[in-house]
């Protein structure tokens, strides 16, 4: 519904909103000093994703301040910080959820206008949220294809396709979810987790965002997420995992950005790091030796 | 996940019992079910208490399971069913519009004016383009009234209950302004035909036959295509059984509501009127023969008419509301649309994260909303002949009430359009089966008032037990 | 009770024909109105400003929108100006009194206008309000002195319902209890709303499978459902009485679809005002003016000097009086009428 008149909106702010000037150090600058620890710290070539020098501010509280993160193909970068960190909203403003005060987002080298979620979709950008954000009310399909349903030649509703589809992608997920005529409010934590999962998966994404995927799932369903990164990543899409669980982290991320207070402290490969050095990062924002450091680092 | 599904699924299919069973695979929501005979109860208990008072020719007796009496319940139920099933999507999208009845008035004294003071002097009574500027008028003023609701609510963020009761006090301010507090009458003669009252707006057993006949073979088709939808894709099947079931039933309900509209003749004085018109001569010598319905006793001369009777069929306003019954059905449930207002009132944050605009959708279907006021403005000032600045006031409380006793859940998400449909007759039918026992308007009001609040009490409980 | 209305009715349209002999000229005659918001009153105020200022008098008025405080400030405005009567149409008749009791203070006359309001001192000048109800049922029962008649009441929490119906009864009391007519229907009508008398109507006519004969309708707006609802039976043209002179009744009264619209001409009520405004202010005792008499049927009871005005039953007879006096165009009045068939709209 009324796609191209939204598609004319972002056009027109796109051109009304130029890029933030670059008055503040810039992360090239700090990158650049210390080059071999770049190409240690991450892979070569296009980033997928580059956030670059976003801000955004709630009522005069700074929640996200001149952070710059990027994503390469086929890599799981963690997103690391403590509550109120900013890590949810950096994510929701590439999400769309948000709208950015400041800062550019590229994709593939490219800018891009991020609006709102459908500009965000359009990017190849899909979301998994903390809160699912399904439509309690509807079943597994009709969340599945929420805001691009399927249409029949009549333009009515297809939902016999949206099925079919659904229970194919259901299947690869999780084989023994049977219910797909009942609203997803009825199903149990895990079911709806893989109906949201399915949801960010299915429309060929490129970017996956997954702000703490596994929060609410048992051992066994936790494995079985790990598994479906590892799977998706192999496939060459980019992934943004937050979490609040290191060992998370440490299994998939092959780099890890840690924020705090709005700022980035700094971004390491998972390798380079270790559990302790990284708590120092979360919690008293200093930056280990095997790491980048960002604007939000403790200066010595 | 595999434990949750497998327990919740596999064993409990052998377990249910015959009734369950039959449930299950009908799909029959138990809930409407309970309605629909809560409904045919109140009927039965009218017709035998009126009949306790005044013997008439009812199934048991009474007055009220006459076809007369069922034909007048559907013309008085259709304005109120119209908005209800526009309320049920605003209600379901988590808003509320309590300017409805406002906005009717406003919208059928504007069209009286128009009618009357503007276009009957100035084209002519009777002119054919006074009815259709008269009825796009209706529908234009009650979309755009509408869609500035919906406008208020959704981008100027004011609470819709604030905005709406804001339009409730306003909107009559401008209905009697227009009409100077007057009765404006009469309606256009053709714009009058939208109300029921007048032999040309009733369609006559030939149309209404065809017209079941369609609605049949509708509903066959709808139940073959989606069984054949099922089977290409290799879905689990209803049961043949069951399929049958559904198509006979619907069909049923059809074909009888259409032979009791079609067994209701034409009042004696208009038949009478008919033969005259048209040179029938009735036969004399039959004035003692059964002369209940068909022969009147008029100044003094028994006139009978016998061996000549005309029936109605269905009235427009009741098929104008049973059409929108079935497109606001096909709306909310075979639509990206409705889809997106299910949606949006289940979780309003995550169909905006879905990248669903609610604000536009918002508009829409305040705008819808308004529209079907339109439709209902119709329909009440046709019906009424006159269009008046009292018409329509209070019916927010019945439409938001039918919608309520119909399923519709005020936290969101949750509601059908034919529930809101039946709840709106439910209501109805008390009104007017106790107006038919002669009693007073307040008593009335007391029992829909408490019809409502326990129409949501077994609906908590309903859905409690289902938890 | 019957005689004293015809005196009165005779009286105000003496009155009302503003012949009385002006006897002194330069006097003030004010007004203050409850609000302009109605159409009806500044019609009431043409007409008294035509007499007053015919008469060689100075008409002033103010206007209160509405609202009681308004109006306490308005009539402390009004007596500064020093006029020889005030007349008040109360917006409320309880919080009005102080401001009464100010304006016999300043030796200034009070005149009750169309709103009761129970000072012993003022003058109550309104329509016979019982008579309405009487009006009803005597010119629907004149057409049908028997049969079964059908009593469309307005709201029940209305008093006016209960004395409209009071009325009636009084006219129909003895056609009841001689059998000859028959009580079939008697409904309330929620909130005098049309369309829930037009629902009442058709119960009615399903209970009773059409058998009514006449329809006696305590407004206008009521008829106007009662009217759709025969209609729709083939039963229009059957007596149904209302009242309120509703453009759209008089305009049914031409067509034949209903019997009488008893019409209280608020130009009449002005005149009469008007006029005894001026002889109030010429030092006329009030009981003393004529038509007066002693009326105590209020809230409490209060004895006052009043004149009642009898209203005007419009039928297919009598069109042409409200065409004159200016109530409705002729136009308005004969849409829709047959040619030839009634006399006014030839």
């Amino acid at each position: 519904m009324a796609k191209t008149p939204a598609k004319k909106t972002t056009a027109a702010k796109k051109i009304s909103k130029p890029v933030a000037p670059e008055t503040h150090e810039t992360p090239v600058a700090v990158t650049g000093s210390q080059t071999f620890k770049q190409t240690r710290a991450q892979p070569e070539g296009i980033p997928l994703i580059e956030m670059k020098e976003i801000s955004i501010a709630f009522g005069g509280i700074k929640a996200v301040d001149h952070a710059s993160i990027n994503l390469f193909p086929g890599e799981v970068v963690g997103l690391l910080g403590h509550n109120g960190a900013g890590k949810s909203t950096l994510i929701k403003v590439l999400s769309g959820a948000y709208k950015r005060d400041a800062g550019s987002i590229h994709v593939e080298g490219k800018e891009v206008t991020i609006n709102n979620p459908r500009d965000a979709k359009g990017h190849g950008i899909e979301t998994i949220y903390q809160t699912l954000a399904l439509a309690d009310n509807v079943d597994a399909a009709a969340n599945l294809y929420l805001g691009r349903e399927l249409k029949t030649k009549m333009g009515t509703l297809d939902d016999v396709a949206m099925e079919a589809e659904c229970r194919k992608v259901m299947h690869r997920l999780n084989p023994n979810f049977r219910r797909f005529k009942e609203p997803v409010m009825k199903l149990s934590g895990g079911q709806r987790q893989s109906v949201a999962i399915a949801r960010a998966i299915h429309f060929n994404a490129r970017i996956l965002i997954m702000d703490e995927p596994t929060a609410a799932l048992g051992p066994q369903e936790t494995a079985q997420v790990g598994e479906l990164i590892k799977q998706l990543k192999a496939e060459g899409i980019g992934i943004f995992l937050i979490s609040h669980d290191l060992h998370d982290v440490f299994d998939l991320a092959d780099r890890l950005v840690v924020m705090k207070n709005g700022k980035v402290v700094g971004t390491a490969s998972t390798k380079d790091v270790d559990h302790d050095e990284v708590l120092g990062m979360i919690i008293a924002g200093k930056c280990p030796p095997g790491a980048i450091p960002g604007p939000g680092a403790m200066r010595n | 996940m595999t434990n949750t599904t497998s327990t919740s699924q596999g064993p409990a299919l052998e377990q249910e019992g015959p009734i369950k069973k039959f449930f299950r695979a009908t799909e029959i929501d138990t809930r409407i079910l309970g309605m629909v005979v809560a409904l045919i109860l109140v009927w039965c208990i009218f017709d035998i208490w009126s009949g306790i008072i005044r013997p008439n020719e009812g199934l048991f007796g009474g007055s009220f399971l006459t076809p007369r009496n069922l034909w007048t319940l559907l013309v008085q139920t259709s304005s109120i069913a119209v908005m209800s099933t526009g309320m049920v999507l605003l209600i379901v999208l988590r808003q509320i519009d309590l300017s409805v009845g406002s906005m009717l008035s406003l919208v059928a004294v504007a069209t009286g004016v128009l009618q009357v003071y503007q276009l009957g002097p100035s084209l002519g009574v009777g002119h054919p383009a006074i009815w259709v500027l008269g009825v796009v008028m209706c529908l234009a003023i009650g979309t755009i009234i509408g869609a500035f609701n919906g406008f208020l609510t959704a981008y100027a963020k004011i609470p819709a209950f604030i905005v709406t009761l804001g339009g409730l006090i306003a909107y009559s301010g401008v209905a009697f302004l227009l009409a100077k507090g007057e009765t404006v009458a009469p309606m256009d003669q053709n714009f009058s035909v939208f109300g029921g009252g007048v032999e040309r707006s009733w369609l006559g057993p030939f149309w209404s036959w065809i017209v079941a006949f369609i609605a049949c073979a509708a509903i066959i088709y709808a139940i073959v295509n989606g069984r054949r939808q099922r089977q290409r894709f290799g879905f689990p099947l209803r049961p043949v059984w069951a399929e049958v079931f559904l198509a006979s039933v619907g069909s049923i309900v059809m074909l009888g509501t259409t032979l009791v509209m079609n067994s209701y003749a034409w009042p004696p004085k208009l038949i009478e009127n008919f033969a005259k018109a048209n040179s029938i001569v009735i036969p004399a010598g039959i004035e003692n023969k059964d002369g209940k319905a068909i022969c009147m006793a008029a100044e003094n001369v028994v006139r009978c008419t016998e061996g000549f009777i005309l029936y109605t069929g269905y009235s427009l306003p009741a098929l104008i509301a049973i059409g929108v019954c079935l497109v606001m059905t096909f709306v909310a449930t075979r639509t990206s649309f409705g889809r997106y207002v299910y949606a949006t009132g289940g979780n309003p944050e995550a169909a905006e994260l879905a990248g669903i605009n609610t604000k536009w959708l918002t508009v829409k279907v305040f705008a819808l909303m308004g529209f079907l006021v339109g439709v209902s403005s119709i329909i009440s000032s046709a019906r009424l002949n006159a269009a008046t600045n009292a018409l329509g006031q209070t019916n927010e409380l019945y439409v938001i009430a039918a919608t309520v006793i119909g399923g519709t859940s005020l936290a969101g998400g949750v509601g059908t359009i034919y529930g809101a449909m039946i709840g709106a007759l439910m209501m109805q039918s008390i009104i007017s089966g106790m107006s038919l026992l002669n009693l007073a308007a307040a008593y009335q009001n007391m029992v829909v008032g408490g019809v409502l609040v326990l129409a949501v009490y077994l609906d908590q409980l309903y859905r409690r037990n289902v938890k | 009770m019957k005689k004293t209305i015809i005196a009165m009715m005779a009286a105000g349209l003496a009155l009302g024909a503003a012949s009385m002999p002006v006897m002194a000229a330069g006097k003030t005659i004010a007004v203050s109105w409850k609000t302009f918001q109605e159409e009806r009153w500044k019609t009431d105020a043409a007409a008294i400003k035509a007499v007053v200022e015919a008469a060689g008098d100075k008409y002033i008025d103010s206007d209160a929108q509405g609202s009681a405080q308004k109006q306490a400030a308005d009539i402390e405005g009004l007596i500064a100006q020093k006029p020889d009567v005030i007349m008040v149409v109360a917006f409320d008749s309880d919080a009005i009194l102080p401001s009464i009791k100010a304006i016999s203070d300043a030796g200034i006359k009070s005149i009750a206008y169309d709103v009761q309001f129970e000072d012993p001192n003022a003058l109550y000048i309104t329509f016979d309000n019982v008579g309405v109800g009487r009006i009803i049922a005597q010119e629907v029962s004149k057409l049908k002195p028997e049969g079964n008649y059908a009593f469309i009441k307005g709201d029940k929490g209305d008093p006016n319902a209960t004395f409209l119906f009071q009325g009636m009864m009084e006219v129909l009391k003895a056609g009841i209890d001689g059998g000859k007519i028959k009580n079939v229907c008697e409904t309330f009508t929620d909130g005098w709303k049309p369309d829930n008398a037009q629902k009442n109507m058709e119960q009615c006519l399903t209970s009773t499978s059409n058998k009514v004969d006449a329809v006696l309708s305590e407004n206008d707006g009521m008829a106007s459902g009662v009217v759709a609802a025969l209609t729709a039976q083939g039963m229009a043209g059957i007596p149904v009485g209302g009242q309120d002179g509703d453009l759209a009744a008089i305009n049914r009264v031409a067509m034949g679809t209903q019997t009488v619209s008893v019409w209280k001409n608020s130009v009449d009520l002005g005149k009469t005002a008007a006029a005894a405004a001026i002889a109030l202010a010429d030092g006329t005792a009030m009981d003393k003016i004529a038509g007066v008499a002693k009326f105590n049927g209020g809230k409490n009871k209060v004895e006052m000097n009043s004149i009642l005005l009898a209203p005007t039953p419009i039928t297919i007879a009598n069109i042409g009086v409200a065409i004159d006096a200016g109530h409705i165009t002729k136009d308005q009045a004969c849409a829709g009428v047959k040619a030839g068939t009634v006399e006014a709209c030839k």
